[in-house]
């Protein structure tokens, strides 16, 4: 028997897993320095600013996180169809040993290429005479491994959940038609351009130039010169992670929990308005069969578009009071 | 073998999809690197990680849409809508970001005053940067290339389901593959750095979308000589 108070609340804890998993991800760009901002750390001993920054950079993060979190998913699904027959009254004491397994070893790989990056990038360095400490190295390995667990776990979670959402409410038919990696590359691709397009800022705007002045984009004649000392010290990735954790770690999970709870919400609210929901139709086919359709499942489509539109609507409108606000508030550009 | 219309329709809507892709690529605000630093405008990403995110949110919707509901135009504006949803949401959040955590007002670098709001640009603009943040008048056309980029996905994933009769997955990824061969085409035009619509770079599309047509007719030929080969649609 389905019921539809649960199926909200699945959706939920999707949700407040994406708001965790997009946390830990831009946090994890931060202690390991992936994606853009890392073109700064790059340059810096080519200006001649030797540094203590771990240069990892092994891809772009959607591309990463998609890896990480596909052999989280693929090592996962594997393990659950060995275990599963063997627990089939209680199958989530399957998921408890498969999910955190699969995503151990992504994090396994996580770490190789955190070294391998690292170790290849700074090499390539060496005419700029930027050395490879073996502390700088050594320490950052396991916070960049941790972080990008708690990420990965958030998704391999997120896709169990999705591909089991009909099982968990009451009735099977209404699982997510793709299989669970399937789901985790398409989330992890998700999470990391979020990351690496929302978190990034507050690492590369601020926190990589805070001996520049505060509120003004950063000059073309900066880039490279990157500040090299923390507030007791010299600075290394923990630094940046802790003062990142306290308004773009957040910003950056906020967003993602915010697209997964409007995407999925807007698909079963037009579900529920069509009516389609709580009583399924009786001939809805156990896997999905994209040739099978009724008038109600037509008009849920129909009401899940305009909810959508609705607040691609309100973001539009919001983007344009808060710009308003936001000139008047700070005022034209009065520095040099 | 003859020739049937279906085998028509997927190599059509497979290029359709193609060309809205580059279409939609084009109309993204891609900062990159650059506006990490609040250098340039737009959002921190590259071309095809930011269409990509966007395309796959919205494939979600458009795979979960078509398990009950078997329009075309049902399946592909569900596409369209997640996708922009995923781009507005992220525009948003990003100038919530550079205006709380960084103090910087959002600033177009390439118009000097906003051609929708009319807002003047150029006194708010940080010297020696292209612009920061992510101003109406990119986010308008973010929204645009988002809702259009989903569109082109969600048509070719519903033609390779209904038409090709590939698998749910099968066709996810065959949708996203031709899609990020299109996105990349784009990204070679816009190189970095695009505000969208009103960027003097927005004029190279037609060129794009030759290169576009080309890639889509041969990605349409090969899933029609799966089609055709595999009982199906293989896998």
């Amino acid at each position: 028997m389905l019921v539809v108070e649960l199926l909200f609340a699945w959706m939920l804890v999707i949700a407040f897993l994406a708001f965790i998993a997009c946390t830990f991800e831009d946090l994890e760009s931060d202690v390991g320095s992936q994606s853009n901002p890392n073109s700064q750390v790059q340059l810096a001993a080519q200006v001649g600013q030797v540094h203590r920054f771990f240069n990892k950079a092994i891809s772009g993060e959607p591309l990463s996180n998609a890896m990480y979190c596909t052999v989280a998913g693929t090592t996962a699904w594997i393990l659950l169809q060995k275990l599963e027959p063997i627990v089939p009254d209680a199958k989530w004491k399957a998921a408890v040993v498969a999910i955190p397994l699969g995503v151990a070893v992504a994090a396994m790989i996580h770490i190789i290429f955190s070294i391998t990056a690292h170790c290849g990038r700074t090499a390539g360095q060496k005419r700029f005479e930027q050395p490879i400490y073996l502390d700088v190295l050594y320490g950052h390995l396991l916070p960049i491994a941790t972080h990008g667990f708690m990420t990965t776990f958030c998704i391999t979670s997120i896709a169990y959940i999705q591909s089991n959402l009909g099982t968990l409410a009451g009735d099977p038919r209404l699982n997510h038609p793709f299989a669970l990696p399937l789901l985790a590359f398409i989330w992890g691709i998700t999470v990391g351009a979020i990351g690496s397009s929302t978190g990034d800022i507050h690492y590369g705007t601020e926190r990589e130039f805070q001996d520049r002045p505060f509120g003004e984009g950063k000059r073309v004649v900066y880039h490279g010169k990157i500040t090299r000392y923390a507030e007791c010290g010299v600075r290394t990735q923990k630094d940046i992670v802790g003062f990142c954790a306290k308004f773009g770690g957040p910003c950056t999970g906020l967003t993602f929990g915010l697209i997964i709870l409007f995407e999925n919400y807007r698909t079963l609210i037009g579900m529920e308005l069509a009516r389609f929901l709580p009583v399924l139709p009786a001939d809805l086919p156990f896997v999905p069969d994209v040739h099978f359709a009724t008038a109600a499942g037509n008009m849920s489509a129909v009401w899940g578009i305009v909810v959508g539109l609705f607040i691609i609507a309100a973001l539009l409108v919001g983007n344009m009071v808060f710009v308003r606000w936001v000139r008047k508030k700070y005022g034209p550009f009065v520095g040099a | 073998m003859a020739l049937e219309p279906e085998m028509i329709l997927i190599v059509g809507y497979v290029v359709i999809g193609g060309l809205l892709a580059s279409l939609g690529a084009h109309l993204l605000p891609v900062g990159g690197a650059p506006a990490a630093m609040g250098t340039a405008t737009g959002v921190a990403t590259g071309t095809v990680q930011l269409m990509f995110g966007a395309v796959m949110t919205g494939l979600f919707t458009s795979s979960t849409v078509s398990s009950f509901s078997n329009n075309i135009w049902l399946v592909a504006i569900s596409g369209a809508v997640g996708a922009a949803i995923m781009i507005t949401v992220v525009m948003f959040m990003a100038n919530i970001m550079y205006v709380f955590g960084c103090g910087i007002v959002p600033v177009s670098g390439r118009v000097a005053v906003d051609p929708i709001t009319k807002e003047p640009q150029t006194p708010y603009k940080t010297p020696q940067t292209d612009g920061h943040g992510v101003p109406n008048v990119v986010f308008i056309s973010g929204t645009m290339g988002g809702f259009v980029g989903g569109f082109g996905g969600g048509l070719m994933y519903f033609a390779l389901l209904f038409y090709a009769n590939f698998t749910y997955v099968t066709a996810a990824i065959a949708a996203l593959s031709i899609f990020l061969a299109n996105a990349i085409l784009a990204a070679y035009n816009i190189r970095g750095t695009t505000e969208g619509l009103y960027d003097p770079k927005f004029k190279r599309l037609p060129k794009a979308l030759v290169s576009s047509l080309a890639i889509s007719v041969l990605a349409g030929i090969v899933v029609l000589l799966a089609t055709i080969g595999l009982p199906q649609g293989g896998i």
